[in-house]
């Protein structure tokens, strides 16, 4: 087992709407991740993900507010500390993120070398700027970007310029856990795995520790990623390694989140196309119970009533169902034949 | 500058054509007068005129104005030859002094008074709207309502009031002119003191009717900067916020200088309204001298002055704009 | 819909707007039937009659009186009587006779005429006073012994021999009752420079004005909303074509096209809604923009294709599927029309452009007159200052629905 580099218990963050209105979007959420390794994290659209990616930074402004937990980054918890050391001293420099939409994450006025300057003085303040184009030109050149790139603006690039530009500026003073959070969503196939495999290849050169990746396409977590995490409603549902969750996931909704999407490999592709009826709760007022009550289809009258934990199987895999393993197996099996 | 070629050309092009059309439409509009243009507006002329030859002679001098004993295509050549002199005529309020002279003097007044209090409105009033975005509470929440009233407030209403405040009751200001009534134009310290004095109430009344307007206008768009997602992006990367609030004050700025483009045209026409109530003797107050008088060359040289002073300020904007949003540039090699 | 109705009356921006709105128009139908009559009426001799109570003297003097006793009826006969100028120089005098300045307070007009009585003698001699000074001080103790002292007026008919004959009289403690006299008329916006009542006058101009303002909007929104459904939906030649006038009259200034179209027109042909017509017909730019950019974007929407592809025609196109995505916008940009058609209006009449001035009142015209006869300059702020707020108010509360509506519609700028 390798070094845990991140490290988080027992997270909760909730937005606050205007109408003061608390919305629980993530939910005593814990995980951890080792020196090299990567974590993938799924989930339909609402379900929390992003508003993850975002809380695991420690960084909070409205309306996201932080109510408990825990976040240690390299043996360091960065909990409780003043937010504005939090920005000097831990965003972008020992955790950083690519954002949702890579397409529009660049200042449209402003030359992409400008905004490196600004990122690399903010964590170390006056650094020249031979030295910052240097930096820059050296890690641009390391994603098959010119040098050129860095006089532009963001609006004369293409949208794979761009994609790598925010890669390359996300990564420029090295990370050592970078959070994706669907980073390729908006990107025709070839540049899905032109970013993929970049994003692999800094992390193969030792430029970031660790990575996770978020999306909603399960089949590009089996590629990218050691491990994936399913969630639900603001709480993690199921975790496992990339191949157990694509292959047998156990929870209800990891299983539904599978059949709704059509895995290339063998033995997967001859499985039904399925859809998960109905839609994620709403979290002003999270239902008591299992969270995926209303939606699943092996659910039982105790699964609205008790609070269900999080249960631990061999190798790391965990789940959160009221249903054991075993139970759940054999249903699927049922319904297999 | 090379990129920009077609940015200018298109530009240019659509200078030379609003020209047209606005000459067009100054040399046609008048013409579409149901009957004798000339025998209607001799006949408001000599309203109350006794003298049958002094009649007479008014009919003559706006036939030859006019030169409506031509066809009409003939006519408009000789209006272009005339516009192409300078030579709009002779006024008929101020017999025989060339309209051309009462103009040039009006434009000086107007341009003086007017592009300053718009720039002034234009800037103050984006200054507040950012900081109505970026404080939000409690500031936003009296800014806001304040400044969407006043700027209801009809820039000739705003005139009125301030005339009445700061130069009857308070009598710290002029009531009327541009500078005082005893004084020739002059280089000296005294006149230029008058001019200063005199200049205060009209333009405050231009800049308070422009800030209202374009604060709200500055106000929204930069809350939707504010939830841009290169906003986001630079927080997560640790950029501290007083560069992020740059980031967004330039960005927000750039559609209001486009609104300030599209809305120079309706402001420029409420502040010569304006400069009516304090009798200043920019155009506004010569248009009002054509009205009331029925000076037709005077009214008609005005407003072809002022939709060319919109034209300028306009081209001179877009050619700005260019130069400050990257857009532009980039949209060149599409 | 109707929960779009619920939103967009929950907007606190779009309430209060909509309030003050109603509370306009309840006053122009609720005026005119409390207070009837013509507004245009000159019902006084003269110009600017303050706002007031005014009461027929010669009804009051008939009307048989009570006796009341108050104690400050004196001083306060004397105060209406002492004008300005009077009070001034009875400073000078005090000054003169060494009273100290900071003592006098000249609106104070018991302190000052005990000051007065103390201090003045009609021999004193103080420097710097002229033969003349001292004449006009004699005169005007002797005018503030009299007014004080003056007990009763007597009332005299003339008979039909020209003999004056006394009829009665009034003495300073005589009092009738505002109700007992037969003609009293409360103007609370006293008159304007025609002696016309103001408020009555105000109420009709703004009916006049908001028509105006419907009229011209409901113009140019028809205008801008044809030339922009057939632009962004049709495209090629004829967006070509009708682009090309737009972005001409986006620079020409509207109100220059106004001021020529509105002379040209002449006086006699102007009447209220010709000139909201003119208005219609040169502001409809902004309209055919905005309406032509939200089809374009509209016309390769999924639902949009589908319909022209199961054969419907351009007019069931753009009624069912165009339409109602772009109707938020529509009614937006017509009530902004709403309040620049007024605004408009009031400028064209400060320049002496407006509806001709014998029919209807409108708020530029009130606006024109009061500034022609200098209402400002002589201090009778009822004849423009509620002009003035009425037409801001109109604007104002248009505005603010369409604020309202713009944070129901685009949930962007929602704070």
């Amino acid at each position: 087992m390798g070094k845990t580099i991140l490290e988080v218990r027992d997270l909760c963050t909730k937005y606050i709407t205007r109408s003061h209105e608390d919305v629980y979007a993530v939910d005593h959420v814990s995980l951890s991740l080792e020196e090299g390794k990567s974590l993938g994290i799924a989930g339909e659209s609402g379900c929390g993900k992003s508003t993850l990616a975002l809380s695991l930074m420690g960084y909070y402004f409205p309306p996201l507010h932080y109510s408990s937990g825990e976040i240690i980054i390299d043996g360091r918890s960065i909990t409780g500390m003043d937010p504005d050391t939090v920005r000097k001293t831990i965003l972008g420099t020992e955790i950083a993120y690519i954002p949702q939409a890579a397409m529009n994450a660049l200042n449209p006025t402003q030359r992409v070398i400008r905004f490196v300057e600004d990122v690399v003085r903010a964590h170390r303040p006056g650094t020249g700027k031979k030295e910052i184009y240097d930096m820059a030109c050296a890690r641009f050149a390391e994603l098959g970007l010119p040098p050129e790139v860095l006089e532009k603006h963001s609006v004369e690039l293409s949208g794979g310029m761009k994609q790598r530009t925010v890669i390359a500026i996300s990564t420029i003073l090295s990370p050592k856990v970078l959070i994706a959070d669907e980073p390729s969503s908006a990107l025709d196939v070839t540049s899905q795995k032109m970013v993929i495999k970049m994003l692999r290849s800094l992390m193969e050169k030792g430029y970031i520790k660790g990575m996770i990746f978020i999306t909603h396409e399960l089949p590009l977590l089996y590629n990218v990623t050691d491990d994936i995490m399913v969630m639900y409603a603001g709480q993690i549902v199921e975790r496992n390694s990339a191949r157990g969750m694509v292959f047998s996931p156990l929870h209800p909704y990891s299983k539904g989140l599978m059949g709704s999407i059509i895995v290339p490999e063998e033995g997967v592709r001859e499985q039904k196309l399925t859809s998960i009826p109905g839609t994620p709760p709403n979290l002003k007022h999270p239902p008591r119970g299992c969270r995926f009550a209303e939606r699943c289809a092996y659910v039982v009258p105790s699964c609205r009533h008790n609070e269900i934990p999080m249960l631990e199987l061999e190798g790391g895999h965990t789940y959160r169902c009221g249903h054991s393993a075993q139970h759940l197996r054999e249903m699927y099996q049922d319904e297999q034949k | 500058m090379k990129g920009y070629r077609r940015y200018f050309r298109k530009k240019i092009f659509w200078f030379l054509i609003t020209l047209a059309a606005s000459i067009l439409l100054n040399f046609i509009l008048p013409r579409l007068m149901p009957g004798d243009p000339v025998a209607a507006i001799t006949a408001r002329v000599a309203m109350g005129m006794n003298d049958a030859s002094a009649v007479r002679r008014i009919y003559e001098e706006y036939a030859r104005q006019f030169g409506t004993d031509k066809p009409m295509l003939q006519q408009f050549v000789m209006y272009l030859q005339n516009l192409l002199k300078g030579d709009f005529g002779l006024s008929f309020s101020q017999y025989p002094r060339p309209v051309a002279d009462i103009i040039s003097s009006a434009v000086g007044w107007t341009i003086g008074l007017q592009l300053p209090a718009i720039i002034v409105g234009w800037m103050l009033g984006n200054l507040l709207g950012a900081l109505a975005a970026y404080i939000r509470k409690g500031f936003d929440r009296v800014v806001m309502p304040v400044s969407l009233f006043v700027s209801n407030i009809p820039a000739f209403g705003m005139a009125v009031i301030l005339l009445v405040i700061f130069a009857l009751r308070l009598k710290v200001a002029p009531i009327s002119g541009a500078y005082a009534y005893d004084m020739i134009p002059n280089l000296s310290w005294a006149f230029v003191r008058s001019v200063f004095r005199h200049y205060q109430l009209p333009f405050w009344s231009i800049v308070l009717t422009a800030i209202g307007g374009q604060a709200i206008g500055m106000r929204s768009m930069s809350i939707y900067e504010l939830n841009a997602d290169y906003v986001k992006y630079s927080r997560f990367l640790g950029v501290p916020d007083r560069k992020i609030v740059g980031y967004v004050f330039r960005n927000a700025m750039l559609p209001q200088v486009t609104g300030l483009v599209l809305s120079i045209g309706t402001m420029i026409g409420g502040a010569l309204v304006a400069e009516i109530i304090f009798s200043y003797p920019g155009l506004g107050s010569a248009l009002l001298t054509g009205i009331t008088r029925l000076d037709y060359p005077l009214i008609s040289a005005s407003t072809l002055i002022v939709t060319l002073m919109v034209l300028v300020v306009t081209f001179v904007l877009d050619v700005i704009y260019a130069f400050i949003d990257p857009r532009v540039k980039a949209a060149q090699f599409d | 819909m109707r929960n779009t109705f619920r939103q967009v009356f929950h907007s606190p921006r779009f309430v209060t707007g909509f309030v003050i709105f109603i509370f306009l128009l309840v006053t122009l139908i609720v005026y005119p039937l409390v207070s009837p009559g013509d507004p245009l009426e000159m019902i006084g001799l003269g110009s600017f009659f303050k706002p007031g109570t005014y009461i027929s003297v010669l009804d009051a003097a008939g009307t048989p009186a009570q006796t009341l006793k108050l104690p400050d009826a004196a001083d306060k006969r004397l105060s209406s009587m002492l004008s300005e100028s009077d009070r001034v120089s009875m400073l000078r005098w005090l000054t003169a006779v060494g009273v100290p300045e900071s003592e006098i307070d000249l609106q104070d007009t018991s302190s000052l005429l005990k000051l007065w009585r103390e201090n003045y003698d009609a021999k004193a001699r103080p420097k710097g006073m002229t033969m003349s000074d001292r004449r006009f001080y004699q005169r005007l103790d002797e005018q503030l012994e009299s007014a004080g002292s003056a007990e009763a007026l007597t009332l005299m008919r003339q008979d039909e021999a020209g003999e004056n004959q006394e009829v009665g009289r009034v003495s300073g403690t005589d009092y009738v009752n505002v109700k007992d006299v037969a003609n009293v008329r409360t103007l609370p916006l006293g008159t304007d420079n025609f002696g016309r009542d103001t408020l009555k006058e105000l109420v009709s101009a703004m009916g006049t004005s908001i028509r105006i303002g419907l009229i011209a909007g409901s113009i140019a929104t028809c205008i801008g909303l044809l030339l922009g459904l057939l632009s962004g939906y049709l495209g090629g030649f004829v967006d070509d074509l009708i682009m090309f006038f737009m972005n001409i009259f986006t620079v020409i200034p509207s109100f220059v096209i106004l001021i020529l179209i509105t002379y040209s027109i002449g006086q006699a042909y102007r009447g209220a809604d010709t000139v909201a017509i003119v208005i219609g017909l040169t502001s409809w730019v902004w309209t055919g923009r905005s309406v032509r950019s939200q089809v374009i974007s509209l016309r390769n929407r999924d639902h949009v294709n589908l319909s022209r592809l199961s054969g419907h025609s351009l007019m069931r196109i753009i009624l069912t599927d165009i339409l109602p995505y772009i109707a938020s916008y529509v009614v937006m940009a017509f009530i902004l029309q709403i309040s620049s058609g007024i605004l408009a209006e009031a400028q064209l009449s400060l320049l002496g452009l407006g509806p001709r001035t014998t029919e209807v009142p409108t708020l530029g015209l009130m606006m024109n007159w009061a500034m022609l006869y200098s209402a400002h300059i002589n201090g009778a702020w009822w004849a423009y200052f509620p002009v003035i707020l009425v037409i801001t108010l109109i604007t104002f509360s248009l505005n603010l629905m369409n604020t309202g509506l713009d944070q129901v519609f685009n949930p962007t700028l929602r704070d």
